[in-house]
């Protein structure tokens, strides 16, 4: 096999690989099931994964870590030129801190350039801004394991190493820096989903937030380690992985059921799509499911994890010095909003794609997509059931990764049991549905709509005037106006004014000088070569002398 | 059988509280719709009149708009239900009901995101364009009653070490926490996003009919008989959910014990009293007070969060000054 010389590669099956494995696998399938399966690229982009996550030792890790980056290239590539080098910039930057990390003794500087190198591929802020570019490009199996798995693997290494290889020289403040990431990526990509209008560039944005929940679960986790607080070290380790396990299950699906519509359609911008619920009713029901994880909503999959870091950040304000509690209660006040953004986005997805009146024609003739991707996304659907009714089950076969990460962890048994919140809304609704049959008129009549008083539309516009009806940029308004306008100048996001320009000038700066040096004059270049060998004898002559 | 005893009380505290719930809600609107009535000296309807309309919508066939799918009849019972959820888990006039364990705050501000998307997804069903501006200013609403609830549920955590409802109750009962700046804060927050969810004045009107000031009504336009029946049910069993909530963590003195029975007549007596109380003081607020512009929510629901946060600080200083 591959490998050093004398080493080779070395692979390695303890629980937080195989939990990642186990997170990798579904979507992997159901990606190859949309249409990849014959892509070699994608294949050495799974096996990139594989690699990097099971890896035991630094040159495997880089190796698996850096096909990952290089198949993936090839994948954005495929679907459009102008973020692939964005892309590939963003992975030379992040090799070049993650390549030294890994070979330094464990130190501060190692866990800084560690959060760096893979923070920047897992999208956490202020490094963030090419992933709402970079994820939407690629065909959607594509997108969906970029989105799921490939965020999750760097991840993976920021925990590998900050709580075990850099164990020892572990810090509080280390913490701080995560979830500090952390809350900005949570902000940011809640409100920048709740305001996008394209289906796949939405989804990203929430990727962005959830890669920030995880971030934020591990840095109040890593803070708690390195003070010794037990219980608060498992419910931040707990939140994050289950996050990261619920994440990798209804990202991919909404990203296969976008590539489908706009399969379908032409188009997954949500302002020309609309009542899809109609046309494609069994990929809207998945999405429907899948939405509600997002969302975090009470018996989805998604609000476990979401439950997790309320209390961890709850339970991290209650203690310690003054400053920090402030900054925790600052905590929960972002997590709260980004959460109700995160509603509103999820919302926007299926109310405005899915329900209400077709807004083109080729909305209003979409098909149902082949059994294949069909049969992708019920697999993540159906993975979904466990997550969503017995979290708490979940959480023990995790246990031995949280006892591997941190082994004085105190773990407790979750708070919150979906089953019996299921059981009574069923009686609620037995007893509703006992009365409404008992006592009401049965059945039901159609009747026309009410267009809300706008004239009587054309006769080729069979399903009305769709500018009678409320648009994603619609719904979104609100909120632009009294938060997305203050936080996003001009559509744009902050990461890319305060990190991106300067690096673009900086880079126009330095291509200039070195046009100006591959133009210059023979006698320019001669009396620099000159100037080069006068400085270095008398530099060598100073030394020597001295 | 000794053990059995206090769980099968426990189990019959809930039902009672059930009953009383789902039998009162409407009573209580009725009430408050009453009391508001009055403050503006008019006669208004008669206490009863939620109940007739209730009966009235089931009595109506119900008529499905040409362009909803076929989700139309799932958001109003999803609405109903996650409202109908949260309002089993509240202690009403007893503390220790079977369901206390899960009333944790966190989850109940799920099952109230649960009934608001539920909301949200109703109006947008048929895309009429009413629907669709009401689900987007509660999307609106909705970001940052969030936000504030969950800063204020951070001062009940830190006064009563329990973030159940129910441990929340059982502490300020059984403790001597003493009237604090902080929970004064944290209840002029409170009330603020118990307004905005109920959707009274001043953030909305209930019994506006011009639409295009309307939030929570827009969305229902399109339902009628009995989905619309199933809302408007959500909307009155929300109201004294909220009661309940508000009674329950800042007035929970004399409540009673689910495993002392001797003890239920006092706490239901109090319940009522609290219900009564509140559905006199909410009209009160309301008449003299005018509705905002959309875009003052969310100064208001701000101010909320500042509050919430602000007596969360002040606890942080007490405990360092204290200590």
């Amino acid at each position: 096999m591959f490998g050093l010389p004398g080493a080779g590669m070395q692979l390695r099956l303890d629980p937080l690989s195989l939990l990642f494995l186990v997170l990798l696998t579904p979507q992997m399938v159901a990606g190859a099931l949309a249409g990849e399966a014959r892509s070699l690229t994608y294949w050495l982009f799974a096996l990139g994964m594989v690699l990097a996550v099971t890896a035991a030792s630094a040159f495997t890790l880089i190796f698996g870590f850096e096909l990952m980056s290089a198949a993936s290239w090839l994948l954005v590539l495929r679907g459009d030129q102008k973020p692939a080098t964005l892309y590939v910039g963003i992975a030379i930057f992040s090799a070049a801190c993650l390549v030294p990390a890994l070979f330094l003794p464990a130190s501060s500087l190692a866990f800084v350039l560690v959060v760096l190198g893979a923070g920047a591929k897992a999208g956490l802020a202020p490094l963030h801004s090419w992933l709402p570019k970079a994820h939407p490009a690629p065909p959607a199996g594509v997108s969906a394991l970029m989105s799921g798995g490939m965020i999750k693997v760097a991840l993976s290494v920021i925990i590998r190493e900050g709580f075990i290889t850099l164990d020892p020289a572990l810090q509080p403040w280390w913490g701080n820096v995560l979830m500090t990431a952390g809350v900005a990526s949570v902000f940011i990509g809640a409100l920048r989903a709740m305001l996008e209008t394209e289906m796949k560039v939405l989804l990203a944005c929430s990727t962005v937030e959830h890669a920030g929940l995880i971030a934020v679960g591990l840095g109040l986790a890593l803070r708690a380690k390195a003070m010794g607080d037990a219980s608060l070290t498992a419910l931040g380790l707990e939140g994050a992985l289950l996050c990261a396990l619920a994440h990798a299950l209804y990202k991919p699906l909404l990203f296969i059921g976008a590539g489908e519509v706009k399969h379908a359609t032409g188009t997954a911008s949500l302002d020309w799509l609309g009542g899809l619920m109609r046309s494609m009713p069994r990929l809207s029901g998945l999405m429907l499911l899948a939405a509600s994880g997002m969302a975090a909503l009470p018996l989805g999959p998604g609000f476990a994890p979401e439950f997790l870091l309320l209390h961890a950040a709850l339970a991290a304000a209650g203690t310690g010095g003054i400053v920090a509690r402030i900054g925790f209660s600052a905590l929960l006040a972002v997590l709260g909003l980004s959460a109700a953004l995160a509603l509103g986005a999820a919302v926007k997805l299926i109310g405005v794609g899915f329900l209400g009146r077709p807004r083109s024609l080729q909305a209003a003739a979409a098909e149902e997509p082949g059994g294949l991707a069909l049969a992708g996304m019920a697999l993540l659907g159906v993975l979904m059931v466990p997550l969503a009714l017995v979290p708490g089950e979940v959480l023990r076969l995790m246990a031995p990764v949280v006892r591997e990460l941190a082994p004085n962890a105190a773990l407790a048994p979750l708070g919150y049991a979906p089953l019996p919140l299921l059981g009574l809304g069923l009686m609620v609704a037995v007893g509703a549905g006992f009365g409404l049959h008992r006592f009401g008129v049965r059945g039901t009549r159609g009747a026309a709509t009410w267009m809300g008083g706008f004239g009587k539309p054309p006769v080729w516009l069979p399903f009305g005037d769709p500018a009678t009806q409320p648009t994603a940029t619609g719904f979104a308004e609100p909120v632009a106006r009294a938060i997305g306008r203050g936080v996003l100048p001009d559509d744009a996001d902050p990461a890319e004014l305060l990190v991106l320009a300067p690096l673009y000038r900086l880079h126009l700066k330095g291509v200039r000088l070195a046009e100006k040096l591959r133009r210059a004059t023979i006698r320019e270049r001669l009396a620099f070569i000159f100037a080069a060998l006068v400085l270095f004898l008398l530099a060598l002559g100073l030394l020597g002398g001295g | 059988m000794a053990q059995i005893l206090p769980v099968l009380l426990a189990v019959l505290a809930n039902l009672v509280h059930a009953v009383l719930l789902f039998a009162l809600a409407p009573g209580l609107m009725g009430g408050v719709s009453k009391m508001r009535a009055w403050a503006l000296g008019r006669r208004g309807a008669p206490v009863m009149q939620p109940y007739r309309q209730l009966y009235k919508l089931l009595r109506k066939t119900t008529l499905i708009p040409e362009t909803a799918t076929d989700a139309y009849p799932y958001w109003p019972l999803a609405c109903f239900l996650s409202v109908s959820v949260a309002g089993l888990l509240i202690p009403s006039f007893a503390t220790g009901m079977v369901t206390a364990p899960l009333s944790d705050f966190i989850t109940l501000i799920g099952l109230f995101a649960l009934a608001r998307a539920a909301t949200m997804l109703g109006g947008l069903e048929t895309g009429f364009s009413f629907g669709g501006a009401g689900a987007q200013r509660e999307a609106l609403y909705g970001v940052f009653a969030e936000g504030a609830l969950l800063v204020t549920i951070l001062t009940f955590a830190l006064i009563a070490h329990a973030t159940t409802v129910d441990g929340i109750a059982v502490a300020f009962r059984d403790g001597h926490i003493g009237i604090s700046v902080s929970l004064a804060f944290a209840l002029a927050a409170t009330l603020a996003v118990a307004l905005t969810e109920t959707g009274r004045i001043p953030t909305d009107n209930p019994a506006g009919h011009l639409e295009l000031s309307m939030v929570h009504e827009a969305m229902l336009l399109e339902y009628s008989g009995r989905y619309l029946l199933l809302f408007e049910y959500a909307a009155m069993l929300r109201l004294m959910v909220w009661m309940s909530l508000i009674g329950a963590v800042f007035l929970p003195f004399w409540m009673g014990r689910a495993g002392d029975v001797l003890s239920w007549p006092l706490g239901l007596v109090l319940w009522a009293g609290k219900l009564g109380g509140m559905a006199v003081i909410l009209p009160l607020f309301e008449i003299s007070s005018a509705k905002m512009r959309v875009f003052r929510v969310p100064e208001f629901l701000g101010v909320a969060m500042l509050l919430g946060a602000l007596a969360g600080v002040f606890l942080f200083v007490a405990e360092r000054i204290g200590s």
